[in-house]
């Protein structure tokens, strides 16, 4: 791979903007510096930085996240470590040592014990419980730290109506549970200018009539669930925030919360949101739409898009424009543009920025001197960050996956795959990429 | 020369999806569906074709052919044969690309009518014109590669070459379920490589065939090259019994396919060569879910091959082998999925199961999920029909007795058998002892299963952790072995060579001892 050293920034091509941009970014990354990290923390970072430069192995052991959930017992997962690690296998490589001893009468047993750790080490990583309950000391603990949380609530795939109902109750009951424990919270001035409860919801959870063609029988289908869940949200006074997911949901969702907001009952609240995807090049029109769509003010997530890989394979099998841009930097100029535009629409737009990307951050607040937006990291991956920005008394949230380790494993999958991709911010930092480099204007 | 399959109409966007519904109101019907021969076109009307979710309504008035008009076809198409296959290949290929661009550019019409005649869902009225597009480009390509081969190994004083001929007049009998696609690829590899065509299309998709021989025609192939006899099942066996016929390509049930491969073997008094039949027949399509499935997957997987297109494809799911530890919660899941399901028009964007085509396929279906109930078998169908059309509600069908007629016949419906294994072995051996196998599912999360199972089974298309219908042209070769057909691959490399007779040309270069 050749490494193409930015062009060095002419003195007249640096605005007073960049100036403050770059401050702000290296006290964000001395914050990051300082941010206490465990040993066992660093290894797995050491970790994920490796395995972002060996593919094959990347794959086997992400293949192996997935299935490890649904094997019978600890022989049947060192069998399936096994066929995944014989698939990476190349010669010189430790891999072939490894796949021979999980294959043995004696090594099986003992291998499927160190693959199940491993497994369930790095979910409690990304996952804060395995129910709302469950989850609110460490969420109270966040709190304390400095920083509110976004619970999301992962769960199998919808395929059936039982299942939407589950969700949907599973919803209701976490704003229920978390209002009631974020009550005895301490005041935290900062944080308290919105409410303290925040769950994020997926709208493809809440109906199994996602249709890309048509959205109007999801609409149809989700609509009264997530009419409860706002009643819920108000009544609590939390905040509901429904979450983005790939190009075939984006209509159905868009429409479905403007529709809602619209309703005379919700015009006063409760408090909500919707997330904005910076890849898609399209997101201007879709800003547009919102900002056209819901007359009240609302808060937009502003994010880069989790969804990369499968809006362009999915384009490419079809035949279709990737409706995502192709290049990093476009995304990261995309995302900027839009911050700008997010941010002038206060206040009938609330502003979210979510990203671990320290140069997008920086920008963000070298664009709202007034420093009023909330900056939103992942658990488990934004920890550091989380501590950088808690510490330059920022508004911070800390979006925070909740359920059992089955339901966590998509989620889990995505996020190491996003996270050791070549492209990421993370991974270029463990590698020590220059900190100047990498807070360039993109 | 690299290939691309036409893109498929981008259906989640709002505006495309207006443009398809213009196009379904500006679609004037009925159409009317002549007999072509030579280019000359005989029309007196005796049928129609109508649409399955609106019996009323008559989407074509066609003529059908006579024996005359057989005998007349296979002659015009004999006649226009030589100087069609003179031309070339690249002259060939460049007039089937054009036809493709005909087809093209009217995609949503042509979807329109696969819509109204033979009830597909916009999505899969799309995929079909596209792949017809995709056969005509594909095989233009091949056969330009088929006429520049040349593996033979030389030695000096000789010259060897080896060349395919054209094997003289192609008779294609098509089916309905794939009206556009299936009938252009036949049409396409017999043209490709040089021979003479008659087409005898479905009689319940006529003005489909009409709209494709329409493009060829346009875009330059003699009319005498390709002809068009619409009918029933008697014309069908009059072209296939002529002793003109070189090369028969049929797609359809395995009944008729038998018995065309029996008439093709019949020398008829005064035919001088034998016919080859290329025959894509039916199937009774297993998918294979091992425990460690991930069934977030498999469950939306199976709905879709089951009952997309009311289950009216040859590629579509018939039977799901569960292993016993995840076969309960598969089964409620399968259950609640199949709930969701909207049974309605196909031009209502976002149905999954459409009428099916006639009367008689209802009846036939739903005496199958008859026969499950008399066998005690558990039937799981809870959707309810509109009041106009030939629907039939999707079925999910499990505690089966061995060898019950719903898991060994091919239903050609919205039904699906599930029943428990004890392992994937145990699936195997079931799947290897049914006398089909044309495609086939495997749910595994272990390479090494899917490795072992990829081995094992006969089918001729295997699709792992994914749908098991819609097979692309060039990505995957379509087709099945034992009793699901005679082994060949369509939109496949080696496809062509069905239609062409190899001939080799030896040459002795020496002249008085010396190499000339």
């Amino acid at each position: 791979m050749t490494i193409v050293a930015p062009p060095a920034a002419a003195p007249s091509s640096t605005p007073p903007e960049e100036a403050r941009v770059r401050a702000l970014g290296r006290q964000i990354a001395a914050g990051q510096a300082k941010a206490g990290r465990t040993r066992t923390r660093a290894l797995e970072d050491r970790g994920m930085e490796w395995l972002a430069r060996d593919p094959a192995l990347r794959a086997a052991l992400f293949r192996l996240v997935d299935v490890a959930p649904a094997c019978e017992n600890r022989r049947d997962l060192a069998a399936h470590l096994a066929a995944l690690l014989g698939e990476a296998e190349r010669p010189g490589t430790p891999i072939g040592f490894a796949r021979r001893v999980s294959t043995r009468r004696a090594g099986g047993p003992a291998v499927g014990a160190l693959a199940d750790l491993v497994v369930h080490r790095m979910a409690t990583r990304f996952i804060v419980g395995a129910d709302p309950g469950d989850a609110v000391p460490k969420l109270e603990q966040l709190w304390r730290e400095g920083a509110a949380a976004s619970v999301d609530l992962l769960g199998e795939a919808t395929v059936t109506a039982a299942e939407a109902d589950r969700y949907a109750r599973r919803c209701d009951e976490a704003l229920r549970t978390l209002a009631d424990a974020a009550r005895t919270w301490p005041a935290r001035p900062t944080l308290d200018v919105v409410p303290r409860v925040n769950l994020s919801v997926k709208v493809t959870a809440l109906t199994a009539k996602v249709k890309p063609d048509a959205p109007e029988l999801g609409i149809a289908d989700a609509r009264h669930r997530l009419r409860t869940l706002l009643r819920t949200a108000k009544r609590v006074g939390a905040h509901l925030h429904v979450d983005m997911e790939s190009m075939d949901s984006r209509e159905l969702i868009t429409q479905l919360v403007i529709d809602l907001l619209g309703e005379p009952e919700f015009r006063d609240g409760p408090s909500a949101g919707i997330v904005l995807q910076a890849y898609l090049k399209d997101a201007d029109e879709q800003l547009d739409q919102l900002l056209d769509g819901i007359a009240q003010p609302f808060t937009v997530r502003l994010v880069k898009g989790a969804y990369w890989e499968h809006e362009t394979v999915e384009a490419r099998q079809h035949g279709w424009a990737a409706p995502v841009y192709e290049t990093k930097v476009e995304s990261d100029r995309a995302f900027e543009c839009l911050t700008r535009r997010l941010l002038q629409a206060r206040p009938h737009v609330r502003v979210a920025i979510a990203s671990h990307n320290v140069r997008s951050i920086a920008h963000a607040l070298a664009c709202a001197p007034d420093r009023d937006l909330e900056l939103q990291v992942l658990r488990g991956l934004g920890d550091d960050l989380q501590q950088a920005l808690t510490g330059m008394g920022l508004r911070v949230r800390t979006y925070c996956p909740v359920g059992d380790l089955v339901a966590g494993m998509s989620y889990l999958v995505r996020r190491l795959l996003e996270n050791t991709s070549n492209d990421s911010f993370l991974v270029n930092r463990t590698r020590g990429a220059d900190l100047d480099a990498l807070l360039t204007k993109p | 020369m690299s290939f691309t399959n036409e893109p498929l109409l981008e259906l989640r966007r709002a505006p495309v999806r207006a443009g398809l519904t213009d196009a379904l109101i500006a679609l004037a019907l009925p159409w009317s569906v002549p007999v072509i021969v030579a280019g000359e076109r005989r029309d007196a009307p005796t049928f129609t074709s109508t649409d399955p979710g609106a019996p009323t309504r008559v989407v074509a008035e066609v003529t059908a052919a006579t024996e005359a008009d057989v005998d007349a076809a296979v002659h015009a198409a004999a006649r226009a044969a030589p100087a069609w296959e003179a031309k070339g290949a690249h002259a060939r290929a460049a007039i089937l690309s054009r036809a493709a661009g005909e087809l093209r550019r009217r995609r949503p019409q042509l979807a329109a009518l696969a819509v109204r005649e033979c009830a597909k869902p916009w999505p899969e009225a799309d995929a079909d014109v596209c792949e017809a597009i995709d056969f005509l480009e594909y095989y233009a390509q091949r056969a330009i590669a088929l006429e520049s081969t040349d593996g033979l190994v030389q030695l000096p004083g000789e010259r060897n070459t080896l060349r395919y001929a054209a094997r003289g007049v192609v008779a294609v009998v098509g089916p309905w379920n794939f009206p556009l696609a299936i009938p252009a690829g036949m049409v396409a590899a017999g043209l490709a490589t040089g021979n003479g065509v008659v087409l005898k299309p479905a009689e319940q998709s006529p003005a489909c065939a009409l709209a494709l021989v329409e493009a060829f025609h346009a875009a330059g192939v003699p009319p005498a090259a390709l002809n068009l006899l619409p009918g029933e099942g008697d014309v069908g066996a009059a072209l296939v019994a002529h002793p003109g016929v070189h090369t028969i390509a049929f797609t359809g049930s395995g009944a008729v396919g038998l018995s065309i491969l029996k008439t093709a073997a019949e020398l008829q008094p005064g035919q001088r060569h034998l016919k080859r039949v290329v025959a894509e027949m039916g199937g009774k399509n297993c998918v294979i879910v091992d425990a460690d499935a991930d069934l977030d997957d498999a469950v939306p997987a199976l709905v879709y091959s089951a009952f997309g297109f009311a289950g009216q494809k040859c590629s579509a799911a018939a039977r799901a082998l569960v292993h016993h530890r995840v076969k309960d919660t598969l089964l409620e899941r399968l259950h609640g999925a199949v709930d969701q399901l909207l049974i309605d028009q196909a031009e209502r964007f976002g149905v999954d199961v459409p009428p099916v085509i006639e009367p008689a396929a209802r009846d036939r279906i739903h005496a199958f999920v008859q026969t499950a109930r008399d066998q005690g078998a558990r039937v799981h169908q809870p959707g309810t029909v509109p009041p106009h059309g030939h629907f039939v509600a999707p079925a999910v069908i499990d505690g089966l007795p061995v060898g019950s007629r719903v898991t060994e016949e091919e239903i050609f419906g919205p039904v699906l058998a599930v029943e428990s294994v004890r392992s994937v072995d145990e699936a195997c051996a079931i799947v290897g002892a049914q006398p089909f196998a044309l495609t086939g599912g495997l749910f595994s999360r272990d390479p090494a299963t899917v490795e072992r199972v990829s081995r094992l089974l006969p089918v001729g298309n295997l699709y792992v952790n994914r749908h098991i219908t819609g097979a692309m042209v060039a990505r995957q070769p379509f087709g099945g072995n034992r009793l699901s057909g005679t082994g060949t691959k369509a939109g496949g490399p080696d496809y062509l060579l069905q239609f062409v007779e190899p001939r080799v040309v030896t040459e002795d270069t020496m002249r008085h001892g010396l190499v000339v």
